[in-house]
C-alpha cells in the first residue's frame, strides 16, 4: 500500500468512507430543487437565445466534492430526473451526467486542484461535455437536425453562459453540501495553515507568550 | 481495502452506464404505450402539481427576469426598429420627391405639347440654387453649355414663363426670373390681343406691370398674358409665342398707358424643374432669331414691334401665336 501515490490512497479512502446517509439526503434534496428551479424557473428566462443549464454544474460539483462514486451516482439521478420530468429519452441525459460526475469526482481524487479557478474550469467543461455528449448521442439515435452554425454557436453561449455562473453555483452547493462531508484531514490541515492554527509562527509565538 | 474500493467504484460506474444504456435502448426502441413511457407519464402525473405550484410560486422571479429580457430585447428592437423607420422615411422623402418631381415633368410635358415647345429644343435643367433675398430674382441651374445652353434662352416650367438666362458656364447657368428689373418680356393679353413690355412692378416683388399697351380695350381680371413671340430690340430674348406667364388682376386706370398688373403664373419661390428652350442653331427659331438681329432695331415710324414685322409673321407660322405685328 505503501507503493502507491498518496493521491491514491486519499482518493480511495473518501470513496471508500462516504456515502453517509446525510450526505445522500443533502445530494437528493439539492438535485430536486435545482431541477425543478431549472425546469420552473432558469429554462424560463433565455439569454442571447440559449438558458442556462444548472444540473450539469451540479453533478460536476458533487462529484467535485464528494467523490466519483456519488458524483456518478447524483449524474444519473439527476439525468433521470430530468429525463422524466421533461419527457426526454430515458438514458441519455443519465448516460452523460454519469460521465461527468464520476470523472469530476476521479479529478478531486487523483489530482484534488485546490485553484481557486478550479470550478470554474470544471464547469465549463462539464457544460460543453454535456451539451457535446447529449448532442452527440440524440445525433446517434437519427434525430434529423443538421450540424449547423446556430447549433454550434447555441453550444458556445451556452458553455458560456454556464462558466458566468459555475462559481456562485460551486459556492451554493458546497454550502448544501459541506456539513455533509466526513471530516478530510487534508482540507483540516489547510484551514489550520489559513487561519494559523498551525503556522510555525503562530506555534512559536504562542510558545513564547 | 483499496482494491476493494476501486473495484467497487468501478462496478457502480458500469452498473450505471449499462443502466442508462439499457434504459436508452428500451425507451427508444418501445411503442408509446410502453412501460417505460407509462413511467415517464405516470412520474409526470404525479410531479406536475408540484410543478405548477413552482411554477406559481417562482412566477414573480421568472416576470422578472423576462422583464429584464424583454426590455433588452425592447431595447434592440427599438433600435431596429428606428433604423427601418428611417429608411422607410427616407424612401417616403425619395417618393415623395420623386412624385413632385413627376407632376411637374407631367405639367412641362403638356406645356410642351400643347405649344410645340419640341421644336426648341428643351433641356431640363434642376434649380441647384435660388437666391436667397425676398425679391427672389435669380435661380441657378445644373444645365450650362455643355448641354447647349446659351444666353438669352428662355426659361419655362410646367405653369409657364419662368425667365431667361443671363449667365453660362459649362455646367450651370444663371438665370434671371422674369421679377428681375433686367428683364423685360414683350407679351400679348390673349383675350384682347394687345401687346405691351412686361416688367418687374416696382416696390412689389413678384409682381409684374405690363405698359405701352398696343391697345387700350378693356381687360378683365383673370385674362391670360402671354408671350407674343416678338422682341422689341437687339439683345431682347425671342419667347416662343404663347407661353403663359401670368394672370391680369387689375388695371391702372391713372396711368396715361393704361398699364395692367400681372400675377405671375409659375410659383417662382419654389422652382424645383425647369426647362431652357436652347432652340440650338439651324432650328426654326434660333433662324428667326438672327434674322431679328439682322433686320436691326424697328423704324421709328411705325409701332414697336414692325421692325420684326418678317420675324413675326415667321413665329407666327411656327408656333401658332396670335402676333399680329406685320411690316
Amino acid at each position: 500500500m505503501s507503493s502507491r501515490p498518496v493521491t491514491q490512497q486519499l482518493g480511495a479512502q473518501a470513496s471508500s468512507a462516504w456515502l453517509p446517509g446525510s450526505l445522500l439526503w443533502r445530494v437528493a434534496i439539492l438535485s430536486v430543487v435545482v431541477v425543478f428551479a431549472q425546469i420552473g424557473l432558469i429554462s424560463e428566462v433565455p439569454l442571447f437565445g440559449v438558458s442556462i443549464d444548472l444540473s450539469p454544474l451540479l453533478v460536476a460539483f458533487t462529484g467535485l466534492l464528494c467523490g466519483s462514486m456519488l458524483g456518478a451516482i447524483a449524474g444519473f439521478a439527476v439525468g433521470l430526473l430530468i429525463d422524466l420530468a421533461l419527457l426526454q429519452t430515458l438514458g441519455v441525459t443519465s448516460l452523460t451526467f454519469t460521465l461527468i460526475g464520476y470523472w469530476s469526482g476521479r479529478l478531486r481524487e487523483l489530482r484534488d486542484p485546490q485553484a481557486a479557478l478550479t470550478p470554474l474550469l470544471v464547469g465549463a467543461g462539464a457544460a460543453a461535455s454535456a451539451m457535446v455528449g447529449y448532442s452527440l448521442i440524440e445525433f446517434l439515435l437519427g434525430v434529423d437536425a443538421p450540424v449547423s452554425f446556430e447549433l454550434l454557436r447555441d453550444i458556445v453561449v451556452g458553455v458560456l453562459l454556464d462558466t458566468a455562473v459555475a462559481l456562485p453555483m460551486w459556492a451554493l452547493v458546497r454550502r448544501c453540501l459541506i456539513g455533509g462531508l466526513p471530516e478530510d484531514p487534508r482540507r483540516r490541515r489547510r484551514r489550520a495553515y489559513t487561519t494559523g492554527g498551525l503556522s510555525p509562527l503562530s506555534r512559536s509565538s504562542g510558545r513564547g507568550l | 481495502m483499496y482494491d476493494k474500493t476501486v473495484r467497487r467504484r468501478r462496478a457502480v460506474l458500469a452498473l450505471l452506464v449499462a443502466l442508462s444504456l439499457i434504459l436508452l435502448t428500451a425507451y427508444f426502441g418501445e411503442a408509446q404505450s410502453g412501460g417505460l413511457h407509462s413511467l415517464q407519464s405516470g412520474f409526470l402525473t404525479v410531479v406536475s402539481p408540484i410543478q405548477d405550484g413552482a411554477n406559481k410560486a417562482l412566477k414573480p422571479v421568472r416576470d422578472l427576469f423576462g422583464w429584464f429580457g424583454d426590455t433588452l430585447d425592447a431595447k434592440s428592437q427599438n433600435k431596429e426598429l428606428r433604423k427601418e423607420l428611417n429608411r422607410a422615411r427616407e424612401q417616403l422623402t425619395a417618393d415623395q420627391e420623386g412624385a413632385h418631381k413627376y407632376a411637374e415633368l407631367l405639367k412641362l410635358d403638356h406645356l410642351n405639347s400643347a405649344l410645340s415647345i419640341a421644336d426648341y429644343h428643351p433641356v431640363s435643367a434642376t434649380v441647384v440654387n435660388q437666391s436667397p433675398n425676398i425679391w427672389y430674382s435669380t435661380i441657378i441651374i445644373d444645365q450650362g453649355s455643355s448641354s447647349g445652353v446659351r444666353i438669352n434662352d428662355p426659361v419655362i416650367d410646367g405653369e409657364g414663363l419662368v425667365g431667361k438666362v443671363t449667365r453660362v458656364a459649362s455646367d450651370g447657368a444663371l438665370v434671371s426670373l422674369i421679377t428681375d428689373s433686367e428683364v423685360e418680356v414683350k407679351a400679348r393679353i390673349s383675350a384682347t390681343g394687345a401687346i405691351g413690355m412686361l416688367q418687374p412692378q416696382v416696390g412689389e416683388p413678384g409682381r409684374l406691370v405690363m405698359q405701352n399697351r398696343s391697345s387700350n380695350a378693356p381687360v378683365t381680371r383673370g385674362d391670360y398674358v402671354v408671350t407674343s413671340g416678338t422682341v422689341s430690340g437687339e439683345g431682347d430674348s425671342l419667347y416662343p409665342p404663347g407661353i403663359p406667364i401670368g394672370l391680369v388682376t387689375s388695371e391702372n386706370e391713372q396711368s396715361p398707358f393704361k398699364s395692367v398688373n400681372v400675377s405671375p403664373l409659375a410659383d417662382l419661390h419654389n422652382l424645383d424643374t425647369v426647362e431652357v428652350l436652347t432652340s440650338t442653331s439651324g432650328s426654326r427659331p434660333a433662324t428667326l432669331s438672327t434674322l431679328s438681329e439682322r433686320l436691326g432695331p424697328a423704324p421709328s415710324t411705325g409701332s414697336e414691334g414692325e421692325g420684326t414685322g418678317g420675324q413675326a409673321a415667321s413665329t407666327e407660322e411656327a408656333g401658332g401665336g396670335g402676333s399680329t405685328e406685320t411690316g
